[in-house]
């Protein structure tokens, strides 16, 4: 990450203003966010329950975090989690912004109504769906009611499929950014490529596979970047939803977390989990980071 | 930025102004965290807000829904140095890193004046006092392992007599399921996942229960007692409606009300929400104490308080642990809070028919048993949970399944 | 790849008449639609109805009569323990945690991200690599840290306590969408402002910033939402004077005697909601338009 050595020198007191500048994320930066990550990863290898202490106990919690069950299962339930979601919003968001680049009537109110969702917090959206998938209450009993007997819908309260609940919501939520980001994208395409393209008879799907997406790769390495952190994050929509249950049908990570600095009151658990989960985020991030924003730098500015 | 210096500004000085008047009233001035914000529960908070309001001191109630938020909450404003005049948790262990601490303030001279060893059951005093010193003032006993039927409900299925063996539980469980109701009013969360086990696990061998919890013997798992306790557990899941997962105990609660259920296995605190709804015990519904009547589970709820240094504070602290235990408020609040009073010298014959019967039982320590949070950590609570939650509500778990489960997370944690 | 040179017009292939390709267009974005719009749509039915009409289970039948006393109920006297007060009480508490919020946040974004595209600042890409790392860290990570550095501040549980957390944890994203903005604006504006002598604060008052609406209405848009959505931290940082809407909503929601009074959750749910809804059906416009610019890389 070197600065070429010719910008360095040029104008350094009005360089000194925009160091200024930057003091206050700087202590942020410095206090926030490596002062709280350290103390994070310094806490995990103590036996802190509910408040820390400092005595040290080498890798126990580790030792521990990776054969408890619960674990394991959060881990593999955001894998799923985080597939599902990603892709599905990426494929729904690019449809979307597809259909409606198509010179549709009320482009506005659809554009609207696709993205309101991501307005809501995860916790409204989490009790909405939950009460829509409950058997009782929500659509099951519904369409049962309109004389479909068979009609089954409880997939909030099913332990087989309460992740894949928490995918729907999830999706509903954010598909409608994907969509903004993609159509904005789409506006950015050139009108001469149609053009040429219509002239040499290539149908639309085509044009949009082959050429159209590849144009597109920016946009939606940012989307997943965007969908990524929430997949990371994902608590609030948890437990509003299902609450990690049926069982622990539907535990994530960050629950796991929170469960054990709060209630269980084991705080050593908690750090070293929250440990694994930040190195297993430098690592997936570093290389995007860099690819993206750090090696072209050079022969910028 | 203008604006937002302006709105900091006034913020501040709106913050200033709350502290003035707060300083400048001679009332002592308590600020109650704690998470009763159910019908039952919100009217037994009204009784101890207006019996400390009688005793001269203002009440500003902190409620936040939810055990752990409210809890989290509370801890966070202790360690952050701005805690809350007294803070509610369960009996047990809980408070305990907050005592080692030392960020609890000891209530020893209140005790003392009170003379509160005279009347409080020793395991509570045991439960509220850490190396002989006062940390906490218990204010109710629950009982943990009621049974609760609804008498229309039984009455539609045919069922003559609340069942006092475990086969004559299913038999009428059966009936229930014929009538096209739900047998049994399961709430779907871990904590009450668990509470359903340790009602049947007491009342199959009130022995092995002890020696699990207090012992954390692995070879009571094995056990013939504790293998029965398991059957039973698992065949229930075969009486709880599909939408239970997830649900709130009161909402459980309710679906025997309505008179859509027909038991609920839940802590007395449970009658709060009957009698809201204007339901009277032995008429409109029938409560029982575990499954035959003999064994009562205790625990309760405690106020901590905080370690200040402010005059006034300490001052209402004081005022409100007093009124908290006299005999008054004892009586009054565990009315509405559908539990029992921590003293005996109240005039039982006010409280109603269930609480008697606690009462009784409370008379007597060969027929009580502490709440398993009371004997072990929260960490071990919650791994324990884990594995009845998975077991509950996945159906391929065999019994065996169960018991290799429990017994290795026995040994984990501490 | 400026936003201020988007084409408004939509570039797809030319519509030709209706054609089963168009019939299918439609349908597609009509089911689309419906799917966006049902859980609100039946939030809204529910909330209109009374008790016994929500008992008979037909989340989609529109309410026999118009009732709107949930909507009384949930504003001004809903009981959350003690205080039946409604959770009006929260709703003026998150304005007063949202304005400064997110005024703060945003300049600091700006300035941020100003700084860090158009200025050679020493260890600039290591500011941002963990900036952007953090973003990432689930913020229950830093709760425990920020309660003690707080209150050796001597600021927890207060309203400037909540107004700074949101911003430390608002600064990664609007940094990154400043940065990228203003790394995206042509070169020869800022190139000229130098030339004629400008200093950092000038250019960025009197050239940046004019240019920067869209990006702001973004702005705007993402903290007023997130900061309004916000439920831990506020609970946490505000004290118990300051509890935002959404602390008093849960309250709501989770402490209904007896039997659920679904009507009113809805409506206390929908009221909480309003805010952010509100911003997104004004400017959702710009925000298609201003978020590519931003988060996009230029």
């Amino acid at each position: 990450m070197a600065e070429p050595a010719r910008a360095r020198t040029s104008r350094p007191r009005r360089r000194s203003a925009a160091a200024w500048a930057l003091a206050p994320a700087w202590i942020v930066v410095v206090v926030a966010y490596l002062g709280t990550m350290a103390w994070t990863v310094v806490i995990s290898f103590t036996p802190s329950k509910l408040l820390p202490v400092y005595t040290f106990v080498g890798f126990d919690q580790y030792a521990r975090l990776f054969t408890s069950d619960r674990w394991q299962v959060s881990l593999w339930h955001l894998l799923i989690f985080g597939v599902l979601f990603i892709a599905c919003c990426l494929v729904t968001g690019f449809l979307l912004a597809v259909a409606l680049d198509q010179k549709v009537r009320f482009e506005n109110t659809f554009r609207t109504i696709f993205l309101y969702p991501y307005s809501m917090s995860f916790i409204v959206t989490g009790l909405i769906w939950q009460w829509l998938m409950n058997p009782g209450l929500g659509i099951q009993n519904t369409v049962r009611g309109w004389g479909w007997q068979g009609f089954t819908f409880d997939w909030a309260v099913n332990s087989r499929m309460a992740v894949f609940a928490l995918v729907i919501a999830a999706v509903w939520q954010a598909s409608g950014l994907v969509m903004a980001l993609m159509l904005a994208g789409l506006r950015g395409v050139d009108a001469e490529l149609w053009k040429a393209a219509r002239v040499d008879g290539i149908p639309a799907w085509r044009v949009y596979v082959s050429i159209i997406l590849p144009i597109l790769a920016p946009t939606i390495a940012t989307a997943t970047v965007l969908l990524s952190i929430a997949v990371i994050k994902v608590y609030d929509l948890v437990v509003a939803l299902t609450n990690g249950g049926p069982g622990t049908s539907s535990e994530m990570p960050a629950k796991f977390i929170m469960d054990n600095l709060g209630f269980r009151q084991n705080i050593g658990l908690a750090t070293s989990a929250a440990t694994v989960m930040l190195i297993t985020v430098v690592c997936l991030v570093t290389p995007w980071l860099y690819r993206t924003y750090f090696r072209s730098q050079a022969g910028r500015t | 930025m203008l604006a937002s210096s302006r709105a900091l500004a006034v913020g501040m000085l709106a913050g200033l102004a709350f502290a003035g008047s707060a300083l400048a009233q001679d009332k002592p001035r308590a600020e109650v965290m704690h998470w009763w914000t159910s019908g039952g529960e919100s009217a037994a908070v009204k009784v101890l807000a207006e019996q400390y309001t009688k005793a001269g001191g203002e009440w500003v109630d902190a409620a936040i829904a939810g055990g752990e938020a409210a809890r989290a909450a509370a801890i966070n404003r202790i360690v952050g140095g701005k805690p809350p005049t007294a803070s509610q948790f369960n009996t047990g262990k809980q408070f305990d890193d907050l005592v080692t601490q030392g960020l609890l303030n000891t209530l020893d001279e209140v005790a003392e004046q009170g003379k509160w060893k005279s009347f409080l059951p020793p395991s509570f005093v045991d439960a509220a006092s850490r190396d002989g010193h006062f940390y906490a003032v218990p204010i109710n006993v629950h009982g943990q392992n009621w049974a609760f039927y609804s008498k229309p409900v039984l009455d539609k299925a045919g069922v003559t007599a609340v069942p006092k063996t475990w086969d004559e539980f299913f038999a009428a469980m059966d009936k229930i399921k014929a009538a096209g109701l739900i047998p049994i009013a399961q709430g779907g969360q871990p904590w009450q996942e668990r509470i359903l086990f340790n009602v049947v696990l007491l009342s199959v061998g009130k022995d092995v229960y002890n020696k699990i919890y207090v012992e954390r013997s692995a070879d009571a798992v094995k056990s013939p007692e504790f293998r029965k306790a398991v059957e039973i557990y698992g065949r229930m899941r075969d009486y709880v409606d599909p939408g239970s997962p997830g649900r709130n105990w009161n909402d459980a609660t309710a679906l025997l009300i309505t008179g859509k259920a027909g038991v609920q296995f839940m802590g007395d605190w449970a009658k709060g929400e009957f009698k809201a709804a204007g339901k009277v015990a032995d008429q409109d519904f029938y409560c029982q104490v575990g499954l035959d009547g003999t064994d009562l589970m205790i625990g309760g709820d405690v106020f901590v308080f905080p370690k200040t240094s402010d005059p006034g504070q300490v001052k209402a602290q004081t005022l409100l642990a007093s009124t908290m235990l006299t005999p008054e408020t004892q009586l009054l609040f565990n009315i509405q809070k559908g539990s029992m009073p921590v003293r005996g010298d109240v005039d039982a014959g006010k409280l109603d028919a269930c609480a008697q019967k606690g009462m009784k039982l409370l008379a007597d320590p060969a027929h009580q048993t502490a709440v398993s949070d009371m004997l072990i950590s929260a960490d071990l609570t919650g791994s324990l949970q884990d594995v009845l939650t998975n077991f509950w509500n996945d159906k391929g778990q065999s019994v065996d399944d169960l018991l290799a489960k429990f017994a290795a997370a026995l040994q984990s944690g501490d | 790849m400026a936003a201020v040179a988007f084409p408004a017009e939509a570039r797809g292939p030319r519509p030709r008449r209706l054609t089963a390709g168009r019939i299918g267009l439609y349908a597609f974005l009509l089911a689309a639609a419906a799917f966006f719009l049902l859980p609100v749509v039946v939030m809204v039915l529910t909330s209109l109805k009374t008790m016994d009409e929500i008992r008979q289970g037909q989340i989609f039948a529109l309410p026999q009569a118009f009732d709107t006393s949930a909507w009384s109920t949930a504003w001004s006297s809903a009981c959350t323990g003690l205080a039946c007060e409604g959770i009006r009480v929260g709703f003026w508490n998150s304005v007063r945690i949202l304005a400064p919020s997110v005024v703060l946040s945003i300049a600091i974004g700006a300035i941020n991200g100003y700084a860090l595209s158009l200025w050679n600042v020493r260890y600039a890409n290591l500011l941002f690599a963990i900036l952007l790392i953090g973003a990432f860290i689930p913020y229950q990570v830093f709760i425990y840290p920020l309660v003690r550095l707080s209150s050796a501040a001597q600021i927890f549980a207060t309203l400037p306590c909540i107004v700074l957390v949101h911003t430390i944890f608002g600064m990664p994203y609007m940094t990154l969408i400043f940065r990228n903005y203003y790394a995206g604006l042509p070169p020869e504006l800022f190139k000229a402002a130098r030339v004629d002598g400008g200093g950092f604060w000038r250019i960025f008052l009197h050239v940046m910033l004019p240019m920067s609406t869209p990006i702001l209405i973004v702005a705007v848009i993402l903290q007023v939402t997130g900061i309004w959505n916000d439920f831990i931290l506020g609970l946490t940082f505000a004290g118990s004077a300051n509890n935002p809407m959404t602390v008093q909503l849960n309250n709501v929601v989770n402490s209904t005697t007896g039997e659920r009074a679904y009507n009113v959750d809805m409506a206390a749910t929908l009221l909480t909601a309003a805010v952010p809804l509100f911003v997104y059906f004004v400017s959702g416009r710009w925000f298609v338009r201003g978020i590519a610019a931003g988060a996009v890389k230029g």
